[in-house]
């Protein structure tokens, strides 16, 4: 059984091959790199529910909040990809990883690593969906063929959700656990670069790409309000 | 001048007074003991129904939590609201397909709960969408105060621009991320106090920040309650005195509970009222009878005693003695007193009465001693007619009248002339006349003395004869006075019998036989017969039985 953090490293890795793979134009492209940093630590646990789960382990805690962060160029042109497989599995009564970006067209599977019943479902325009309910050990993907958001939640577990970003261009990343993001050959010209929180919401940063020079982009996200 | 009350009144009135008087005061004793216990009783109720209310809020508060916990759990809810505001963050715009499953799924959830409104709100504070009765006063857009805490559930108070409202909220969770707040909301609104104040069986009123949100007393206690700052069970509000109890942990709102001490106090005090009324009436009947039975004993004996006085006086007989009544030592002082008085005064009479008939006595006997041959004929006619009118059953008052007018019956002799009276040789016509003036002139004397008047016919007509030819009246038979007739053959009798001058006396056999042969003519026939029978057979008799009876020596 593959760790969620290697299993990442894989996808992150498919994508970044894929996105060095064909060039979209014959233009000299160049890369645009950067750090994410949040306001404060948004981390800090909290009571989340009255309810005690049914699992409990240390595993609770995330990774790091930075990993549930997507940047992506917003105004790329669509540009045809190779699908993918990625997987994100129920562990602990939590979608692990909570946040995967795929290119249009790939599957999500989503393997049941607890040994009681999960569900799988979805309210998005871009992807409706429900995968049923399903035991330890099985396991059941969805294609997403548009672009967009798609929130994942489990119908028995109302406290479990997931993201799943769909691009039809291959300029994402998701961060690594130090904040730090590559996007590459990213066509010269201005670009909106922004870096999207499952909490924090959107922030864009306006970015001049020159060919054959890397542009830095370095985000602060804010701090959310409470509710 | 006025008339002194009766004395039943009196003591009626006394009574009366005393009885009013002990009720008065029973009367302000129970009124004051009653409203203390009643203030203490209902500030005891205010603080027992806040006890049962406490325990019933954290109960319902428990149950609500628990509740509102368990719907906040709702996986449709948080999912198409999570999914909404992704959406909307990721395109700038989202599906309204998904407001509307949380739409419908809240309103699902609203049917479940007891509360009047239920709402999710979003993570800036503001009203997504709202179900339940009062749906209505909580718009969508509305922004509404939850704090903001650690705690994943809330119970407090919020204030609306729609109204003041009880909340339970619970947020919705994604593990560590907050997506809304589920809110229940039950409004303080009248029916709220109405329901609070049929539980707490006390008057309720609502405020916040110093304004009055519901009621269940009138409008001018509330804003009393409202404006005053007095700390403690008790506050005078609207003239009236109330005890009054804030509801704990409802601020902002302040709950009170209060009801009015003088509405408690005024059915016991009615009660009290009604019982003393029947005491009083029991008391006044009772002392009614008891001032009357009291009365009567004091008057009765007296009105009594008076009475007999009264008798008395009117009878002029003052021989006799009250008896003592035996009711009350002084009344039997008063009698005996009377008594006493009453003896004195007998005594008196008796004193005077024998001093003017030996005063009589001794007048006639000096008339009688102005002629040697009439000495003790006064004396001897006045025995004899009280003898004859013994026979003839004279009453004993008269049979006085007639002693004493016997005695006297000469007395107008005083005005005639010893020489015609002692004269030996027989009188000259003009000489009788003198002499026949005696009656009238004796009358004429003993007018002056209002004590004799009765005897006076005795005196006047001694000479009248009942044929009409005696003197000064020529009256006839019964015309004549029955004194007068027998004083008048007494006065023959002894005059026969005795000596005169010019003759010697005539034995009584021979004056009897005179006074038979004129009886009828000269002399009463009735009378004469008396006289025979009193003297019992003038032959029989001894001369000195008859001369002891007459008290002198028969010549």
């Amino acid at each position: 059984m593959m760790r969620p953090r290697h299993l990442l490293c894989v996808v992150a890795a498919t994508i970044g091959l894929l996105a060095a793979g064909p060039r979209p134009e014959a233009q000299e492209a160049a890369s645009v790199r950067g750090r994410v940093a949040i306001g404060i630590p948004v981390t800090a646990k909290r009571a989340t529910s009255t309810y005690s789960r049914s699992v409990q382990t240390m595993a609770l805690a995330p990774e790091s909040e930075l990993r549930h962060v997507v940047v992506y160029v917003k105004d790329a042109p669509k540009t045809p990809l190779t699908p993918v497989n990625a997987e994100i599995r129920q562990k602990d009564e939590n979608f692990v990883p909570r946040v995967v970006a795929v290119p249009v067209g790939s599957e999500v599977t989503f393997p049941n690593d607890d040994p009681i019943y999960h569900n799988v479902f979805s309210l998005s325009r871009t992807k409706t969906f429900d995968l049923g309910r399903f035991p330890r050990g099985k396991s059941r993907g969805v294609r997403f063929d548009k672009p967009g958001l798609v929130k994942v939640f489990c119908q028995i577990h109302s406290h479990m959700s997931a993201t799943v970003m769909v691009f039809d261009h291959p300029w994402f990343a998701i961060p690594d656990e130090g904040g730090r993001f590559d996007l590459s050959g990213v066509p010269p010209g201005t670009h909106q670069i922004t870096a999207w929180h499952e909490r924090l919401g959107d922030t864009t940063l306006q970015v001049s790409v020159e060919p054959g020079r890397a542009a830095i982009v370095d985000f602060v996200l804010p701090v959310p309000a409470q509710p | 001048m006025k008339t002194p009350p009766r004395l039943v009144a009196r003591t009626l009135m006394v009574t009366f007074v005393t009885v009013a008087a002990i009720l008065t005061v029973v009367f302000i004793v129970i009124t004051l003991d009653v409203r203390d216990r009643v203030r203490a009783a209902e500030i005891d109720k205010l603080r027992v129904s806040e006890s049962v209310f406490t325990a019933l809020e954290a109960k319902r508060r428990q149950d609500q939590v628990a509740a509102m916990a368990t719907l906040a759990e709702n996986p449709t809810l948080k999912a198409a609201l999570d999914t909404y505001f992704s959406e909307r963050g990721f395109n700038g715009s989202s599906d309204e397909q998904l407001r509307a499953t949380v739409t419908g799924e809240t309103a699902k959830l609203a049917a479940s709960v007891p509360a009047e409104v239920l709402a999710v709100v979003d993570v800036d504070g503001r009203i997504f969408t709202s179900a339940g009765p009062l749906a209505g006063r909580w718009p969508a857009g509305e922004e509404i105060r939850i704090p903001a805490g650690t705690n994943p559930t809330f119970e407090g108070v919020v204030v609306l621009p729609s109204g003041t409202f009880r909340v339970s909220a619970a947020r919705l969770m994604f593990d560590d991320r907050a997506i809304g707040v589920l809110v229940a909301g039950t409004s303080l609104d009248a029916n709220y106090a109405q329901e609070l104040s049929n539980l707490s069986r006390a008057g309720v009123v609502i405020a916040v920040g110093g304004s009055i949100v519901a009621r269940t007393v009138s409008e001018a206690v509330a804003r009393d309650l409202v404006a005053s700052d007095e700390e403690g069970g008790t506050r005078t509000l609207g003239g009236e005195e109330y005890a009054v109890r804030l509801l704990p942990d409802l601020e902002p709102a302040h709950v009170y509970t209060l009801t009015s001490v003088d509405a408690a106090a005024h059915e016991p005090t009615q009660a009290a009222l009604y019982a003393l009324a029947a005491i009083a009436g029991g008391g006044f009947v009772l002392a009614a009878i008891g001032s009357l039975w009291l009365a009567r004993q004091l008057v009765e004996p007296i009105n009594r005693v008076s009475g007999e006085i009264a008798t008395m006086a009117a009878a002029r007989d003052f021989g006799r003695t009250l008896a003592p009544t035996g009711t009350s030592r002084e009344l039997d002082a008063l009698t005996a007193t009377f008594n006493d008085l009453m003896r004195g005064l007998g005594a008196a009479e008796a004193e005077t009465r024998s001093a003017y008939l030996g005063a009589i006595r001794a007048l006639a006997a000096a008339l009688d001693a102005r002629d040697p041959y009439t000495a003790g004929h006064s004396e001897r006619v006045s025995t004899l007619s009280v003898m004859m009118g013994r026979v003839m059953r004279v009453p004993t008052d008269e049979l006085e009248i007639l002693r004493l007018g016997a005695l006297l019956h000469d007395i107008g002799k005083i005005g005639v002339a010893d020489e015609i009276l002692r004269k030996a040789d027989p009188l000259t016509a003009a000489e009788f006349e003198q002499l026949k003036r005696h009656p009238t002139l004796g009358a004429r004397i003993l007018r002056q003395v209002p004590f004799l008047t009765a005897h006076l016919p005795i005196v006047e007509l001694h000479h009248e004869r009942p044929d009409g030819r005696g003197y000064p009246f020529g009256l006839r038979g019964d015309d004549i006075p029955r004194a007068a007739r027998i004083v008048h053959v007494a006065d023959a009798f002894d005059a026969m019998t005795s000596a005169r001058a010019y003759r010697a006396a005539r034995p009584p056999a021979e004056a009897f036989a005179e006074l038979q042969r004129f009886a009828g003519t000269e002399f009463d026939v009735t009378c004469v017969e008396a006289l025979l029978t009193a003297m019992p057979s003038s032959q029989d008799v001894p001369e000195p039985a008859l001369a002891q009876l007459l008290g002198r020596q028969l010549v």
